[in-house]
């Protein structure tokens, strides 16, 4: 079975479950608070920023991934912002691909989290302060608990939306194994080499993987009707 | 101001509503916060809660929540909340909520027991809120409030989600509540029944504003009350079981004796107080003492006023006990004139019926 | 009424027919560098033959293949790696000879430095933290760069520096928005106005490398497309091949 791919397939397969799996629980933490305060301010504005988090949906993927390259090079702004904290440049690194993946899958994250902290509502938080709960306490002993399946949707949708990540990858990652030479770019290489053969294969081990692991997480999704 | 009060005076502006509060409220026994929907009650209790922030001061029994420069929030008020539709943590098990606020006020492993047995809840402590009925969850509500041993009990109308089963399933637990607590409870509703039975003392609201803070038994007096909206007034007296003999339970009232099927107030041991809601259809007026007649209940009782009743053809007259608890009558002015009522006489109430809170069907 | 609506129909279509009969079409898959060069020379082909247009398709040599190899309707294919055509020819999908219209050349260039003072062992210098080329698993030009920086004896130094674009005109996009300090691109691309101005150039020596032929061919397609024809000969015209070099598809003789 491990001699069905290359040894550099099985590593671009491994480089893009990191990648995804990393993306994912920064998502968490970022896309939280975001989705919180999207989920229950009054302000006016809830419109742009709900507008602007949503952005990544609409733009093509290669033109983020440009921007993003010129923004993170030596004459743009999060080009500055590492060079002014004295950190390696982002393009051609692991952790640039995270960065442009947390903008890209931003929106998978936020919006089922968004949901479901709306869906709690503002009455278990009452109970929960007039049962001696300070506001972080509340939030975390009941909005997240309550809010959990948002969290499983928002984790599966952001993990297989990064793991399928191509045009933005393809711009600003340089392509080099094992740091930011992911699957699908090993697909796209495979077909612009005219290897096929390889390019199925690689393609269908990605297509179970990832077939797998939504079946696992839909299948331990909780199940209401349970007591 | 008196250290055993809750002294508001609050005010809470909204675009189509203003709220305004300046009342100094009893600080124990159940006060009753009265009024149609829209009135502000419910907003009031949410301010005495910290659950909304208007302008003003609000003390509780001396100790500051809320003033010009300074806003206690709810979670650090000692106070217990039921809310109309119980809101429990659909999260947790029954037990899971009412240890969730238990632990946060320092009392994680206290004996609840008796608070469960209290609201009957015992059986339940395993399921999630989501399999209980709507009466079983108010009561898992109920007791996740009463658990934090609370200094005040904040009650926004916890039965009018129920249906009049449930209703009267657990208005027993409510007034055995009022009955073994301690705290003051103040206690939203729009229904005048639950008034009647719980409360002491009663604030009526209208339009953001209060109306009227009176102790129960002037509330019912009030001509026109809305307690009773254009219906038969209703008196509520305190009275006393006392022995039984043939069949019938004796309870005393200022000095007399009234007499009611022993097996229709089956917790009424002898010296227990009861609370006895007397309507004044119920009640009719003789000079005379009349011992050859079916009606067992006659107390004596003195005129006080006459004043129109909601129909125009019958009067209200208000007679006093000789202990000042008040009762009503409701007659025919041409009753009225032939027996020639007026303030001062000594006449008999004869009461053809007699309804218990609590124990008693009417 | 209807009758005469019928005989207008039949007028216009014998009209249209007609017009058609006379004006030809050319479809041509181009290799993407190739845009402005190719414009050109159309350009001044249409001028002498006003009867026939060109539509001409840009993209990647390697998809152009797979789509004609599928049964695409171009006429003309300009290759920019002569192994595609010489594959159309195994499959017998290509009418007459094969034709190079340049070797391609690579250059090194910059945007930030001064390229053309640089050589390749300049790529080892501590000072250029990365190199961009096109990916060699699948772009010619990629391919040509990793021999040349092989056969002058640099490749152990600058392979980890290097980060692989999907095209040269991505390659570019590298330097220029700074995030690579040189470039191994190709000398059409260089001399592309777009570019020129951006940056100087080092002309990489074609001995250092494997020859990049480029060259077209006609398709089964266009067997019997006059124009085409005409077309595929005019390319091979001083006037055609002055259009060429000037945007440096050049072949042996024409330049340095």
């Amino acid at each position: 079975m491990s001699l069905l791919l290359t040894a550099e397939d099985w590593q671009t397969i491994g480089l893009t479950i990191k990648l995804a799996g990393t993306v994912t629980l920064c998502l968490f933490v970022i896309g939280t608070p975001i989705a919180w305060w999207l989920g229950r301010t009054t302000s006016r504005l809830k419109g742009p920023i709900g507008a602007v988090v949503a952005l990544p949906l609409v733009l093509p993927p290669s033109v983020l991934g440009f921007y993003l390259l010129l923004a993170m090079g030596p004459y743009g702004f999060i080009g500055h912002f590492t060079n002014w904290l004295g950190v390696h440049p982002l393009p051609f690194t692991f952790w640039g691909l995270v960065v442009a993946s947390v903008f890209y899958s931003l929106p998978f994250m936020v919006q089922p989290l968004q949901n479901a902290f709306e869906a709690v509502g503002d009455k278990p938080l009452e109970a929960a302060a007039t049962l001696r709960a300070a506001p972080w306490d509340a939030f975390f002993s009941v909005a997240l608990p309550m809010a959990l399946p948002g969290f499983l949707t928002g984790g599966i949708l952001t993990f297989a939306h990064t793991v399928g990540e191509f045009g933005v990858v393809l711009m600003i990652g340089g392509n080099l194994p094992g740091e930011t030479r992911v699957a699908s770019v090993q697909i796209y290489d495979h077909v612009e080499a005219m290897e096929y053969a390889g390019a199925h294969r690689l393609s269908a081990v990605m297509l179970v993987f990832s077939f797998l692991v939504l079946l696992g997480l839909y299948a331990w999704r909780p199940n209401p009707k349970k007591a | 101001m008196a250290a055993d009060t809750i002294d508001l005076d609050l005010t809470l502006r909204w675009p189509e509503f203003t709220l305004q509060v300046a009342q100094s409220l009893p600080g124990r026994g159940v006060t009753a916060l009265f009024g149609h929907s829209g009135s502000g009650k419910t907003t009031l209790l949410r301010c005495v809660a910290g659950l909304e922030r208007p302008q003003g001061t609000l003390r509780f029994k001396g100790r500051t929540w809320q003033d010009a420069g300074s806003f206690v929030p709810p979670h650090r008020r000692p106070l217990g909340y039921v809310f109309q539709d119980a809101n429990l943590f659909p999260h947790l098990s029954v037990l899971g909520n009412l240890r969730y606020g238990m632990k946060r006020a320092g009392r994680g492993s206290a004996d609840i027991s008796a608070i469960v047995e209290l609201l009957g809840i015992g059986h339940l402590l395993e399921r999630k809120p989501a399999r209980l009925s709507g009466g079983e969850r108010q009561r898992v509500g109920i007791a996740r409030a009463l658990a934090l041993q609370p200094e005040l009990l904040l009650m926004d109308e916890p039965l009018s989600a129920l249906d009049i089963k449930r209703k009267q399933e657990i208005l027993p637990y409510l007034e055995r509540l009022h009955n073994e607590l301690d705290i003051p409870i103040l206690y939203v509703t729009h229904a005048p029944a639950e008034v009647l039975r719980l409360a002491d003392h009663v604030v009526m609201m209208g339009g953001g504003q209060v109306q009227a803070s009176l102790p129960l038994r002037e509330a019912v007096a009030l001509p026109g009350t809305p307690l009773f909206a254009g219906q038969s007034h209703v008196a509520v007296i305190q009275a006393r079981a006392d022995e039984a003999s043939e069949g019938l339970r004796l309870l005393q009232v200022a000095g007399q004796t009234l007499r009611v099927p022993e097996d229709a107030c089956s917790s009424c041991q002898p010296g227990k107080t009861l609370r006895l809601q007397l309507a004044a259809r119920d009640v009719s007026i003789s000079l005379l003492h009349l011992p050859e007649v079916s009606i067992n209940n006659q107390l004596q009782v003195r005129v006080v006023d006459i004043a129109p009743a909601a129909h125009p053809v019958n009067v209200l007259v208000r007679l006093e006990l000789g202990d000042g608890q008040l009762l009503f009558a409701e007659i025919t002015r041409a009753s009225r004139e032939r027996l020639e009522l007026h303030p001062g006489m000594l006449v008999w109430a004869l009461v053809k019926a007699v309804a218990l809170a609590g124990d008693l069907a009417a | 009424m209807f009758k005469r609506c019928q005989h207008l129909l039949i007028g216009a279509a014998l009209a249209l027919g007609i017009g058609v009969a006379h004006a030809e079409k050319v479809t041509i898959a181009a290799a993407a560098d190739l845009k402005y060069a190719m414009a050109d020379v159309a350009q001044a082909f249409e001028k002498t033959h006003p009867d026939d247009k060109l539509d001409i398709v840009y993209g990647s040599s390697g998809k152009a293949l797979t789509q004609i190899q599928q049964g695409a309707p171009y006429d003309l294919y300009f290759s920019a790696d002569i192994d595609y055509p010489r594959e159309l020819e195994k499959a017998g999908l290509v009418v007459g000879k094969i034709t190079p219209y340049a070797f391609g050349r690579i250059v090194l260039w910059s945007t930030t430095l001064d390229a053309s003072k640089m050589t390749l062992q300049s790529l080892a210098s501590p000072d250029i933290k990365h190199i961009a080329i096109a990916n060699p698993k699948h772009a010619p030009y990629g391919m040509r760069a990793v021999e040349a920086i092989k056969a002058a004896g640099v490749w152990d130094k600058v392979e980890p520096k290097l980060v692989y674009a999907e095209t040269v005109p991505h390659a570019a996009q590298l330097v220029e928005s700074g995030n690579a300090q040189v470039a191994v691109l190709s000398l059409s691309l260089v001399l592309n106005p777009q570019i020129a101005s951006k940056g100087k150039y080092w002309l990489i020596p074609d001995k250092l490398h494997q020859p990049l032929e480029q060259a077209y061919a006609i398709t089964k397609h266009g067997e019997h497309n006059a124009a085409a024809k005409a077309f595929a000969q005019y390319m091979a015209q001083p006037q055609a091949r002055a259009i060429m070099q000037r945007y440096g598809f050049v072949l042996p003789g024409e330049l340095k």
